[in-house]
């Protein structure tokens, strides 16, 4: 036992001060816009190749529009990648949370404007208790569970999972909710204190992503739940999760 | 590597199968079905590392189940009831296995058929009860109590001893299979990704393998190479999670803790290689996206030093009697169950099944001798446990050594449009959980009619259960962790 305490002193500190660090380079984010001008509805390249209809091109008074649902989008790539013009490009931000779904929405000529209401004196500031509730395919939790460990350690900004939903202010939703988990997600809720707030963790959550208008109704949380905050990602960076999970905390 | 197509009569089905189940090498790979109007029966030989499809015309919508003589069938069977309206008759407990009471009765998502009216009792479930003095049940889930994916565990207890695990999943069934068939081909691996994430790598691989091979085109050496490097690394992170949540369920803190931090090395070594943590995006149909080159030097430093790290905590962990105490005699599945119920991956080879899709469905990169294929004979969780370690060696070993002999050259050839009609394409991968299959069969005009994935999971529930029985209830989360099942690859 000596032995493994020495072994783990000799480790040192891996807990990163770095809150909110931005992906290192080379590391994929959500997409974002950049001032080049798009080529407009005779490439529309990206909508063709978004794999979840994330992507529409438009054009109005022969300028071309481009909108782009990051509570759609899985993160592949793809139109960065396809892009001519260099209009899309991978945004290595990993402060990404909104408040609504319509600031998920963004588009290439009106830039996104983050418009969290936020005030100092929140009422969960201090401490917050979350139940998480998956419902897809893994990789949030697997994300929600790294925000646990040493390097995130999202204990030290008062952010505590907790087992039951009687113990929690906040549930955190991860997947798309297919039908047989509707009603499981509504009795957990229901046995929630109130106040409680609702965070869809991932894009599943949010829209459905890939798995959307199947046969299942796996569309997302806000069809079964009123949703207070959304975290885009497939799956969303820890430090993304943390973030999230903040903005609430801060609020009235 | 085609599957080779043949029709087999209802009449010859039991025996063929039981025979050939009985030559060395022969395994069970899938039972499915096309549009309701057949049964695939998909076998593999291992020594050969060759697969035959067994194609049973089926009239009336029922068939005789196998679940007697071939216990492993009785998973496959129920779900195709589900999917396809087909029931086997004098299957003991035929119940739904995929689609719950919410869903109408009518549905049944993958068949082609007109369906004669189904009434809800059709989707009744009834968990098997246990009777007799002193016998009660502990219900648990669909939401459980860590960050983990729902599913409903009903165990039958007598005193402390678990008598009998049910185990109901489908919860997390989002449509998957049918929303492969109405996606472009290039699009099918974004989702094939999502069923199941922690082996997104294993996945998109199957997928690429099974497109290839209906394109008749191979890709370039070089991407095979960084596919396999990806699936190593995949394989080496979801290890050290596993066994640190072990760790965790007996309270070694200190180990579970140390492992959820280098778990962190693995995902940084998985970005560097591919630019996600969970490598998504990076596989695909013709080769790979994007060409690492400038990282491997780094990657390979990072998983020699992985390496260092690693090498004490394992040692803490498996010389700590406490730890041994836990492990030791606990969730035991016998070789002989193993082998019934085709146990795949780390399950199966703690139960000295020696089967590793890397070895016996070679495909190139992997050269056949230095595969050092973990094999223990306890099978319980201190068997599996070792498993894992040895495996983490091995992956260590590989990512390096494979980074070291990468060939050069391009990364990803084009594909056509089209695929070929009326073929068959199987990929078949050792993700970490074990022998994952995708299976797809195409239409007169090359469009994908059907998309059929097994996760290793769906073999490997049934022995979780098993490892349960005669059980102390306090011991089921490490029998839970030493499988480290995944919900959604099996509800897909």
């Amino acid at each position: 036992m000596l032995k493994l305490f020495g072994y783990l002193l000799k480790q040192g500190v891996a807990t990163s001060g770095d809150y909110c660090a931005p992906l290192a380079e080379g590391v994929i984010g959500l997409p974002k816009f950049t001032d080049e001008v798009c080529a407009g509805t005779s490439c529309g390249a990206c909508q063709t190749e978004c794999p979840t209809q994330a992507i529409n091109v438009t054009e109005s008074d022969g300028k071309p529009d481009v909108t782009l649902d990051l509570g759609s989008c899985i993160g592949c790539a793809v139109c960065v990648r396809t892009c001519p013009t260099g209009t899309i490009a991978n945004d290595n931000r990993t402060k990404v949370a909104s408040d609504t779904r319509l600031d998920l929405i963004v588009s290439s000529t009106s830039k996104r404007t983050t418009s969290s209401n936020t005030t100092p004196q929140g009422i969960f500031e201090r401490s917050i208790a979350a139940r998480v509730v998956s419902t897809g395919c893994s990789a949030c939790d697997l994300e929600i569970g790294a925000c646990n460990n040493a390097i995130f350690d999202m204990e030290r900004f008062g952010i505590h999972i907790v087992a039951s939903p009687r113990f929690a202010d906040v549930l955190l939703v991860t997947g798309p909710v297919p039908k047989a988990m509707h009603s499981a997600l509504k009795s957990c809720y229901e046995a929630m204190a109130e106040p409680r707030i609702v965070i869809a963790v991932g894009t599943c959550a949010i829209s459905g992503g890939v798995h959307k208008n199947g046969y299942t109704e796996a569309n997302g949380v806000d069809k079964i739940l009123p949703v207070d905050a959304y975290i885009p990602g497939c799956p969303p960076h820890p430090w993304s999760i943390i973030d999230g999970i903040r903005n609430v905390m801060k609020r009235k | 590597m085609n599957p080779k197509h043949e029709i087999v009569p209802i009449s010859d089905r039991e025996k063929k199968l039981n025979d050939w189940l009985k030559k060395p090498g022969g395994r069970l790979g899938h039972i499915t079905s096309i549009d309701g109007k057949q049964l695939i029966t998909l076998v593999l030989d291992t020594e050969t590392g060759s697969s035959f499809c067994w194609e049973t015309p089926i009239e009336h919508s029922t068939y005789p189940s196998l679940t007697h003589t071939v216990p492993q069938s009785h998973w496959y069977e129920r779900t195709v009831w589900d999917m396809f309206n087909l029931t086997p008759t004098g299957h003991p407990r035929l119940k739904p296995n995929l689609l719950h009471e919410s869903y109408a009765p009518d549905l049944v998502p993958l068949a082609h058929v007109e369906v004669n009216s189904l009434t809800a009792e059709r989707r009744q479930y009834k968990p098997m009860e246990v009777t007799g003095e002193g016998i009660y049940e502990i219900p648990v889930g669909p939401i459980h109590a860590g960050i983990i994916e729902p599913g409903h565990f009903r165990f039958s207890c007598m005193g402390e001893v678990i008598f009998n695990l049910e185990i109901r999943l489908g919860y997390v069934h989002r449509g998957v299979e049918r929303q492969m068939c109405s996606v472009p081909w290039r699009h099918q691996r974004f989702i094939a990704e999502a069923a199941a994430s922690d082996s997104a790598a294993a996945n998109a691989y199957a997928n690429a393998i099974a497109i290839e091979s209906l394109c008749e085109e191979a890709t370039t050496a070089r991407a095979e190479y960084l596919r396999s490097i990806s699936l190593e690394v995949e394989r080496l992170s979801m290890h050290i999670s596993d066994l640190g949540g072990l760790a965790g369920d007996i309270g070694f803190l200190a180990i579970s803790a140390t492992m959820s931090r280098l778990r962190g090395s693995a995902l940084r070594i998985g970005e560097l290689l591919t630019g996600s943590r969970f490598q998504r995006g990076f596989i695909c149909p013709g080769g790979v996206v994007s060409d690492p080159a400038s990282n491997l030097m780094q990657i390979q430093k990072m998983t020699k030093q992985l390496q260092i790290e690693l090498k004490p905590v394992l040692q803490f962990f498996f010389n700590n009697q406490v730890a041994n105490d836990r492990m030791e005699g606990i969730g035991r599945v016998s070789p002989r169950l193993a082998i019934d119920f085709g146990l795949v991956g780390v399950a199966g080879r703690a139960s000295n099944i020696d089967y590793d899709v890397r070895r016996h469905f070679a495909r190139g990169v992997y050269r056949q001798d230095e595969i050092a294929i973990a094999i223990e004979t306890a099978g319980d969780v201190m068997a599996r446990a070792r498993v894992r370690a040895r495996e983490i060696e091995t992956s260590l070993y590989l990512i390096v050594e494979l980074i070291d002999r990468l060939p050069e050259g391009t990364v990803r050839v084009p594909l056509p449009e089209k695929l070929k009609s009326n073929q068959i394409g199987l990929g078949i991968v050792e993700a970490h959980r074990g022998e994952l299959l995708h299976l797809i069969f195409t239409d007169n005009d090359g469009g994908v009619k059907r998309y059929a994935i097994k996760d290793p999971s769906v073999n490997n529930w049934t022995g979780l259960a098993i490892s349960a029985r005669n059980n102390l209830v306090t011991d089921f989360p490490l029998c839970n962790k030493s499988f480290g099942l995944s919900y959604s690859g099996h509800d897909l």
